[in-house]
């Protein structure tokens, strides 16, 4: 009987959970639906993370390198979970593999960690993304800043840039809840946009500013050593001029309603639930909540599946930041240690 | 009592869902002549719009560089500031929240309407008091009252 874990998914919780149980020795089949390991933070080459705006390889390469490089943990990318049988302690799982075919394994547990998708703001029309060619998203934004360069689509240098925060977000035409990152991630990208391209102005446009716990010091410093501006409001409609942006909304603070030409729009995207959740709801048998996320046997203990040797680990749970995955890939690689020592004592009991 | 006065005719009279539009926004010239023809009467009535379309920081740049109006772009709009100042109480156009976002925001046209209320704090220092983020609302408020009296 195999004694390892199935770990789905390879980005911050799914890497820190099979890293925990290599670490105690337990083998880890990781299995990661694109063709490289890292997630969401690697394959949108966010350039730093909030809150301090820390290059994201000082936390993303330890965590790929402790996998890559160890030897009980196997790694299979390009793959997905097909089909899984048997029972808690003794699992048989189905791992197809583009181009390989599909190979079967023996696991005591499994961890869910498929991770989230960033919203596809062409879903609401009123912003014009896919369209207008200088209305982006943060994901994509954090890879020009990646490479140094962010200029408009004919290459002018934009002057006037506003965040949209809370698209595909707080919205019940698409999303209802709450990414819980967006409003950080836009700062930190406002502050970022300010140190590269100097004498910019920059508009936040937010509903609620919700730069929670220590994340807090972003919004400040945003204002007061950056300049950064705050509206609060909502866009109702952008429209494409062809050189610039017309943005409609209103600033709710003086019950003004404004129409204003700016270079480049950035949408807060959301977090929604990944392609991957779904597949791993339906090999797993899991209720995912009404929001798509998979839901856990109580809303406060997250890696609790309710399935008996079937762990939960980060944004395939609820939007949450990159510390929180990882904390979360931690917790659900510690359950399911206690789980796999369990049934192997049950085992030899016999 | 009788009305003493005359009733004045209303400005923008002929304009439908008249009771939408403030009369400061209606331009309504007894005469207007274009280029030598007379063409008083109904077609010189113009509506400002109400929307905002433009920001521009140029004076909250002054205002940072008078006394007391340094610490402007601390703000974050809670309105503690205005929940302890005894003049806004009494006068809702002095509103200290307000009148630094507008100011911030560059919203002119607005603060043509209000600028001579900004006169009204009495520097009793409440809202220095009161403010979370040090912004220093009563300091800001003078700054603000040079800034708008001085040319740029």
């Amino acid at each position: 009987m195999s004694e390892s874990v199935i770990v789905m998914g390879g980005g911050p919780a799914g890497l820190r959970a099979a890293a925990d149980l290599a670490a105690l020795g337990i083998p880890v089949v990781l299995v990661e639906r694109r063709g490289e390991l890292g997630g969401a933070p690697i394959r949108w080459k966010y350039k730093t993370l909030a809150p301090e705006l820390r290059p994201t390889e000082e936390v993303m390469d330890p965590l790929i390198a402790a996998v890559a490089k160890h030897p009980l943990v196997e790694v299979h990318l390009d793959a997905h979970v097909e089909r899984v049988s048997g029972r808690a302690g003794d699992f048989r799982v189905a791992v197809s593999r583009s181009g390989a075919g599909t190979r079967e394994f023996g696991a005591r547990a499994v961890i869910a960690a498929t991770g989230f998708e960033h919203f596809d703001a062409s879903r609401d029309p009123r912003y014009e993304y896919g369209r207008a060619a200088n209305v982006i998203g943060i994901h994509e934004l954090e890879g020009m800043l990646n490479t140094g360069r962010v200029v408009c689509k004919d290459g002018r240098k934009p002057e006037r840039i506003a965040f949209v925060f809370c698209v595909g977000s707080r919205d019940r035409a698409t999303n209802p809840w709450c990414c819980t990152v967006c409003c950080g991630v836009s700062i930190k990208q406002g502050i970022e946009l300010k140190q590269l391209l100097g004498d910019v102005e920059i508009y936040n446009i937010y509903i609620d500013v919700r730069t929670f716990g220590l994340w807090e010091q972003l919004y400040w410093e945003s204002m007061e050593k950056y300049g950064i501006n705050f509206i609060r409001g909502r866009v109702s409609q952008i429209f494409d001029t062809g050189k610039q942006l017309l943005v409609k909304g209103e600033d709710t603070l003086v019950r003004g309603p404004f129409e204003v030409l700016l270079d480049m729009v950035v949408l807060a995207v959301g977090i929604t639930p990944g392609e991957g959740t779904a597949q791993a709801a339906k090999v797993l048998g899991l209720t995912c909540n009404t929001f798509g996320f998979l839901q856990p046997r109580h809303p406060n203990v997250h890696y609790d599946s309710g399935k008996d040797g079937v762990f939960l680990a980060g944004a395939c749970v609820a939007p949450m930041s990159i510390e929180e995955a990882i904390l979360a890939g931690s917790a659900a690689a510690m359950q399911a240690a206690k789980f796999v020592r369990a049934a192997a004592l049950q085992a030899k009991a016999g | 009592m009788a009305d003493a006065k005359p009733k004045q005719e209303r400005k923008g009279r002929f304009i439908v869902e008249r009771e939408y539009i403030d009369d400061s926004r209606i331009h309504e010239p007894a005469k207007l002549d274009a280029g030598g023809i007379d063409i008083s009467g109904r077609w010189g009535l113009l509506i400002e719009p109400r929307t905002i379309t433009s920001f521009d920081h140029s004076l909250m740049r002054r205002v940072q560089r008078e006394p007391g109006g340094a610490y402007i772009q601390r703000c974050f709009q809670c309105g503690n500031c205005t929940a302890a100042c005894p003049t806004a109480g009494e006068h809702p156009e002095f509103n200290p929240r307000y009148f630094i976002h507008v100011v911030r925001m560059g919203y002119l046209g607005e603060l043509e309407r209000v600028r001579q209320h900004v006169y009204r704090c009495a520097s009793c220092g409440r809202c220095s008091e009161a403010c979370p983020r040090d912004v220093d609302p009563a300091g800001v408020m003078t700054a603000i009252g040079t800034a708008i009296r001085r040319k740029p």
